[in-house]
């Protein structure tokens, strides 16, 4: 399997709960955000963002809230509870320590 | 059939969860399809492409299903509370005191009832099955009638009964076959202790029941097993597997108890119920959804 693929699965709760720690976004909302943050790098594939969106709500990470748009269509706003913010912090630890690790030995030079 | 009606007719979800789910991707494809629009792709181009990039609604039917299917720990304990009441019911020999049984019978309806109305959680499947035994039973039952009687009983008994499977099959059979399986595993079970029982002493004697007792109590621990893995796992396949090794290995029991006292036919009767009650579901619900699509 692709290993970019790989890392992209392994990173995906994280990446969803830091855009939605930054601000209240629905699904169609991440997936343009996550481009745009990544400089493209990040192209989400549409179908499988929903279920991973719906996991984090039943764990508890989010919470799905439908709100009017501007344009009065209405969408599903998804927020960060407490235990999605922990939980969120708890991953940066995590991640800050491997990618440093992952550097030292992979990149020793920089 | 367009994209979100093909994919409602994959989805097996709390009508709710459905509903939503639906809604959200409705308004996910308004966007995507305005973003193509505004790019220059025709209407029906960018109705094309912007489901494709949802991928195939049968795998995201699935990948959702596998987010809602897990039950918790507390709805475990609750599905698998029935089978562990029944089995103790047995180990501790209590079966042929009234006050126990009716204060079971008595539970039972009252916890149905009090599911049936709170949204038909998945625990409910495994103690409504507690519901229709008495049904089975009373067809059993019948065979014991003098002459004449039993063609009687049987043409008016037959019927009443098929009714009301139908009816509650069909309304559980609008969220998912599978729980109709799960409602319907304790019956080929039940009927095959019924058979043994009814073939070596006259029908429910003390002696062989005393004898039997412990079995038929490590037959409904099996069940309560099953039952716990069906609730738990979030696959579909291992959840069938469940079902099957469940009928499966409880069958085996039945027929290391049984000493050769039933014939292959009856063998035979008792390993089509078994298949019966896993596949005839799914095959129903098929015919069913296919209606409900033609029809729209």
């Amino acid at each position: 399997m692709n290993y970019g693929r790989e890392l992209l699965k392994g990173s995906t709760d994280s990446l969803l709960l830091c855009l939605i720690n930054s601000q209240p976004m629905y699904g169609y909302q991440i997936i343009k955000e996550l481009e745009v943050k990544s400089n493209g790098y990040f192209q989400f594939k549409e179908g499988t963002l929903y279920p991973a969106l719906h996991r984090l709500e039943k764990n508890g990470l989010i919470k799905g809230k439908w709100q009017k748009l501007p344009s009065g269509q209405e969408r599903r706003y998804y927020y960060i509870t407490e235990k999605g913010q922990g939980a969120l912090n708890e991953r940066l630890a995590i991640w800050r320590g491997f990618s440093e690790a992952i550097d030292l030995v992979m990149l020793p030079s920089a | 059939m367009n994209y979100l009606e093909g994919l409602k007719s994959y989805l097996r979800l709390d009508s709710a969860v459905r509903d939503d789910f639906l809604r959200e991707l409705r308004g996910h494809l308004e966007d995507k399809i305005r973003e193509l629009r505004e790019s220059g792709v025709s209407e029906e181009e960018a109705k094309e492409i912007a489901t494709e990039f949802l991928g195939s609604p049968r795998l995201l039917a699935r990948q959702i299903y596998e987010v809602y299917s897990q039950g918790s720990w507390r709805e475990t304990l609750f599905a698998v509370l029935p089978h562990f009441l029944t089995a103790s019911l047995f180990a501790l020999r209590w079966w042929s005191n009234p006050l126990w049984l009716a204060i079971i019978i008595v539970g039972v309806i009252g916890v149905v009832i009090y599911g049936w109305c709170h949204g038909k959680p998945t625990w409910l499947f495994s103690w409504l099955a507690y519901l229709l035994i008495p049904v089975v039973i009373a067809g059993v039952l019948l065979l014991y009638l003098p002459g004449g009687w039993v063609w009687v009983a049987t043409l008016v008994y037959v019927p009443l009964a098929i009714v009301i499977l139908v009816i509650v099959a069909k309304q559980i059979l609008k969220i998912d076959w599978l729980f109709v399986s799960l409602m319907l595993l304790p019956v080929p079970i039940v009927v095959g202790w019924v058979m043994v029982l009814s073939m070596n002493i006259s029908f429910f004697g003390t002696d062989i029941m005393y004898e039997a007792a412990s079995w038929i109590a490590l037959s409904f621990a099996v069940l309560a097993l099953a039952v716990a893995t069906f609730i738990r796992v979030r696959q579909r396949w291992i959840k069938v597997g469940a079902l099957l090794i469940c009928a499966i290995m409880v069958l085996t029991v039945v027929a290391l108890v049984s000493n050769n006292a039933l014939s292959i036919w009856v063998w035979l009767f008792l390993s089509l119920l078994a298949l019966a009650h896993l596949f005839v579901p799914a095959f129903l619900e098929r015919k069913m959804r296919g209606k409900v699509v033609s029809e729209s």
